[in-house]
């Protein structure tokens, strides 16, 4: 099978990313299970996760579930510290791996402040979400997206301003993770009521 | 007949034999299925047994050899999926975008399916026991030796004790109807299924109010829900939960009723914990205020509904304050719900609830919740209650002849009508069957045919489960993995899963619903339907079962409509032309089937059986100074007992440490991930406790169906540990309804004792 990494048909101009809505998200974790039959991800590691903030004392209580994965970064550390250029960044904003130049230093595992990265044994080099570029190549969306239950998870085009994503985000007050680090990440989250 | 031929020969075998490559090929599987049981890190292999999705730079596939429209059976919500299939081997399941029930998602479990299907513990070949109970030695047999020896067990209880000795259970599946055309044909009024541990409360509340077991939700226009124990974003029943984020997205309010800070009370705009039984006086309450305040639908009541000045003169004396000191909900609060509520009806409803099974009060919290819907008049308005498919009317299928059943003249075990008289015979009362398995009373039991249900893990009080079960002569099994009431059984049939069979249609309306085989079984294992006509014609029962194989009894079904099974199978449903303007305008006149046709806010029916024709406030058990109540509730990566072998829902949810505050935890000395027994009436267990603000301080909570005993479960086993070695058995005199969060128990520092 081709490597869809090394071929993008994506136009240049796109920018994929996703804008997550926390109040509609429910921990069920279907987005998880989803990426890891999907990606075909080895059990006990995982490429998105849901983060919980729990605050307050009984019986005042609120909890926020935050779902997340790689933030596809326009300035990704994980790029910069490579040592073989395995890491790259495609034209549409896609960060990925090049397994067969991945020597497994784990410098961007180190370098990235979501810790969205693992070491795929199987493949024998450090491992990440892709946004499903198989997927995205295909026509589909990733497939966490196309699962979630609640319909916290929106993927698309940020570019496009027609798009899903880039509506929410014009009618929406929202926020991103770590980004004072500079990195540009791709994952918006819509602030709550 | 299954082809033996080219089986090694019936050999002593452990669970598990480790097989040659050359036996393994032997055996006629697939390779590349056989290669994915076999995968250390990854589900799925290719089909030369390479792996293509671990290989460095590859990427999964995106095109598939067929891609087929089935229904999941990781629950009992029955979603369709759409299985994507690659060299005989299911890479993915979507949820299928054009079934009501997934509308192209999948919760957790339906997206694990894959990993039950390609589970290595999966039941290969017919067991028969070897050693003692328990023992976990078995002898491989041969489907024709297998079901030979289970027939003639069953003729010998027959003629020797009669069919009523022998008891049947499973629990809600598709097939469920074949099983009672099995159980019904040999002649046994002994039937067990789940419900009495979950829905009777809340199913029998609904019959004697609507004459219906279960309305349905309109959550589109919706403006104001109260959740009562229907803990939809945990106990997720995919396309309701969806509707539901959707309407609080739209901004409808949301109250929760419960002990625990679940998910869904995370989202609620007013979480109320209330105290563990006493759901009712705040209904009672509600009542009051709605009533005495005239918010009620005063046209409405007086159309469809009886008993109204009767309720009235009932609920004057639960007033919020009253119901205050009871359920600990402050009486301004009840007050402002109550008046919210009935101010935005009639697009509003109080969830009927599922599992309903809480506590011995639970059918009066039901009877309570439905009259606060009727009262409203949110029947069949948007967002509000209305008659859903299935209740009644719908496609009509074919069916297969069959002559009449033998006449049953001996009692129920489970002691309906004769014990349980307001218990609608299709649920029946499962735990007294268990127990009078045990009494011997009114007469013996001998032999217990259980079919994909797991009695040792549900029921309560698995100590007397165990009893029960050491009592009979003989037990007889069916799953598709060795679950723990397999394993203490004299005879093991493996099942093929979900994604390898057919099953009898799903009529929703005018639309059914087909689940059909994805890929072929793995190794020996057989669908349902031949295993019960095979067991049938072995029983001298054949005329029951007039189908050539699983496809021709489909196609009896559909014989009266214009589709093919062809046709059938590759959409995965078909709906049937409706006639239309059916539904006149204008004034809409409502029957109910109830005695009185209408909706029985005071029901005749309880009076003559001597119960409260309209609710009143019933006392649940109080827990003692140092006791807890044991609460039970459901997380969205497991159901039940069945899914906890699979390893990618194992690896989300893979225990079950008890939910305790921190002000009881601290007293007791208690640390976040410290052991700690659990001791009530019925057992002790031993487990880690999680230490946290989202209970109740006299509550603690356990997720069920953890703790199993069958070493045939290898990811399960030692997991946990199960509720149901604690549950004491509170069988609610109406309904029939365990109260599975009655039991009080008493929690110490594990190395104190």
């Amino acid at each position: 099978m081709a490597n869809p990494a090394k071929e993008s048909n994506t136009p240049p101009k796109k920018r994929w990313g996703f804008v997550m809505e926390p109040e509609r998200c429910i921990d069920c974790e279907a987005c998880m299970v989803a990426c890891s039959v999907e990606n075909q991800v080895p059990l006990g590691e995982h490429r998105n996760w849901i983060s919980h903030k729990e605050m307050g004392i009984f019986p005042d209580l609120n909890i926020t579930f935050m779902p997340e994965n790689c933030h596809h970064c326009s300035n990704p550390p994980c790029e910069r510290v490579c040592p073989t250029g395995a890491t790259y960044r495609r034209d549409d904003g896609i960060v990925l791996v090049d397994y067969d130049k991945c020597i497994g230093c784990k410098y961007c595992m180190m370098a990235c402040p979501y810790d969205a990265r693992y070491v795929n044994e199987e493949k024998q080099a450090v491992d990440k979400c892709t946004f499903c570029v198989h997927r995205l190549d295909a026509g589909l969306p990733p497939a966490c997206v196309e699962t979630c239950v609640g319909g916290a998870r929106h993927f698309g085009d940020l570019n496009d301003p027609y798009s899903e994503v880039s509506k929410l985000l014009a009618t929406h007050d929202y926020y991103q993770l770590y980004e004072e680090a500079g990195t540009g990440p791709a994952i918006y989250y819509i602030r709550g009521k | 007949m299954t082809d033996t031929k080219n089986l090694p020969p019936a050999e002593d075998s452990t669970l598990n034999p480790s097989l040659s490559r050359r036996q393994f090929m032997g055996l006629g599987l697939g390779t590349a299925a056989g290669a994915a049981l076999l995968g250390k890190y990854t589900l799925l292999q290719s089909a030369d047994g390479q792996k293509t999705a671990g290989k460095r730079g590859h990427y999964p596939p995106t095109s598939f050899d067929r891609e087929v429209y089935t229904m999941c059976e990781m629950c009992v919500w029955r979603c369709g999926v759409k299985a994507k299939v690659k060299d005989n081997v299911v890479y993915k399941l979507d949820g299928n975008p054009f079934h009501p029930h997934s509308r192209g998602m999948l919760c957790p479990r339906g997206q694990a399916g894959v990993a039950t299907l390609y589970d290595p513990d999966r039941l290969k070949y017919p067991l028969i026991r070897k050693g003692a109970r328990g023992e976990g030695k078995w002898v491989r047999a041969s489907w024709e030796e297998a079901l030979d020896y289970v027939a003639s067990r069953m003729l010998e209880i027959k003629d020797t004790y009669g069919p009523e000795a022998m008891v049947f259970s499973t629990t809600h599946n598709l097939i469920q109807t074949q099983f009672e055309n099995l159980l019904k044909a040999y002649g046994s009024p002994n039937y067990g299924t789940q419900r009495s541990l979950c829905f009777n409360a809340m199913i029998t509340s609904n019959l004697l109010t609507y004459g219906m077991e279960e309305p349905g939700r309109e959550y589109s226009q919706v403006k104001y829900i109260i959740l009562t124990g229907r803990n939809l974003l945990d106990a997720i029943s995919n396309s309701e939960t969806q509707d539901l984020v959707a309407a609080l997205s739209r901004g409808a309010k949301l109250v929760v009723l419960d002990q625990r800070f679940t998910k869904t009370a995370a989202k609620a705009d007013m979480w109320l914990p209330v105290k563990p039984g006493t759901d009712l006086a705040f209904y009672l309450a509600m009542l009051n205020v709605i009533i005495t305040e005239g918010r009620y639908n005063e046209r409405f009541v007086e159309e469809n509904t009886v008993g109204f000045e009767e309720l009235k003169a009932t609920v004057q004396q639960y007033t919020p304050e009253w119901a205050a000191s009871k359920c600990e909900i402050p009486a301004e609060t009840i007050r402002q719900i109550a008046r919210e509520f009935a101010a935005e009806a009639p697009h509003v409803f109080a969830h009927p609830g599922w599992r309903t099974s809480n506590f011995t009060n639970s059918f009066q919290t039901s009877r309570a919740v439905a009259i606060l819907n009727a009262i409203v008049g949110n029947w069949e308005q948007p967002g509000g209650f209305f008659a859903a498919a299935g209740e009644g009317g719908g496609l009509e299928l074919g069916s297969v002849p069959q002559p009449p059943y033998p006449r049953v003249s001996a009692l129920r075990l489970d002691g309906v009508p004769w014990k349980y008289p307001l218990v609608p015979l299709k649920l029946g009362v499962f735990q007294e069957i268990r127990d009078n398995i045990l009494s011997g009373e009114p007469y013996q039991a001998h032999g217990w045919f259980i079919y994909r249900q797991n009695p040792v893990n549900s029921l309560p009080e698995r100590r007397k489960t165990m009893e029960a079960l050491s009592k009979l002569d003989f037990i007889v099994t069916t799953d598709i993995s060795m679950n723990d009431t397999a394993w203490f059984s004299d005879v093991v049939l493996p099942e093929a899963s979900y994604l390898e069979r057919y099953d009898p249609l799903h009529v929703m309306g005018n639309t059914l619903f087909l689940r059909q085989p994805v890929v072929e079984p793995l190794f020996e294992s057989k669908p349902g339907l031949w295993i019960f006509k095979e067991l049938g014609t072995r029983l001298g029962l054949a005329d029951f079962f007039q189908y050539e194989d699983e496809e021709d009894y489909i196609r009896q079904q559909i014989a009266p409509l214009d589709i093919s099974l062809e046709e059938l199978k590759t959409r995965g449903y078909y709906t049937a032309p409706t006639e239309a303007g059916s539904a006149g305008a204008g004034e809409q006149k409502f029957t109910f089937n109830t005695p009185s046709g209408k909706i029985e806010l005071a029901s005749e029916v309880l009076r003559n059986s001597g119960f409260n024709a309209v609710p009143q406030w019933e006392i649940p058990t109080l827990n003692q100074q140092d006791e807890f109540y044991l609460l039970s509730g459901k997380v969205a990566q497991h159901t039940q007992f069945a899914t906890h072998n699979n390893r990618l829902l194992h690896e989300r949810q893979p225990g079950n440490p008890l939910w305790i505050n921190p002000e009881p935890a601290a007293q007791r000395k208690l640390k976040d991930g410290d052991m700690a027994w659990v001791e009530s009436a019925g057992g002790k267990v031993k487990t880690p406790v999680h230490v946290t603000e989202r209970i109740r301080p006299d509550s603690v909570f356990m997720v069920p169906g953890f703790g199993h005993t069958s070493k045939g479960l290898t990811t399960a086993y030692g997991a946990g540990v199960s509720d149901s070695d604690l549950h004491v058995t509170f069988t609610d005199p109406i309904s029939g309804s365990q109260a599975l969060s009655q039991t009080c128990v008493k929690i110490y520092k594990a190395d104190e004792s």
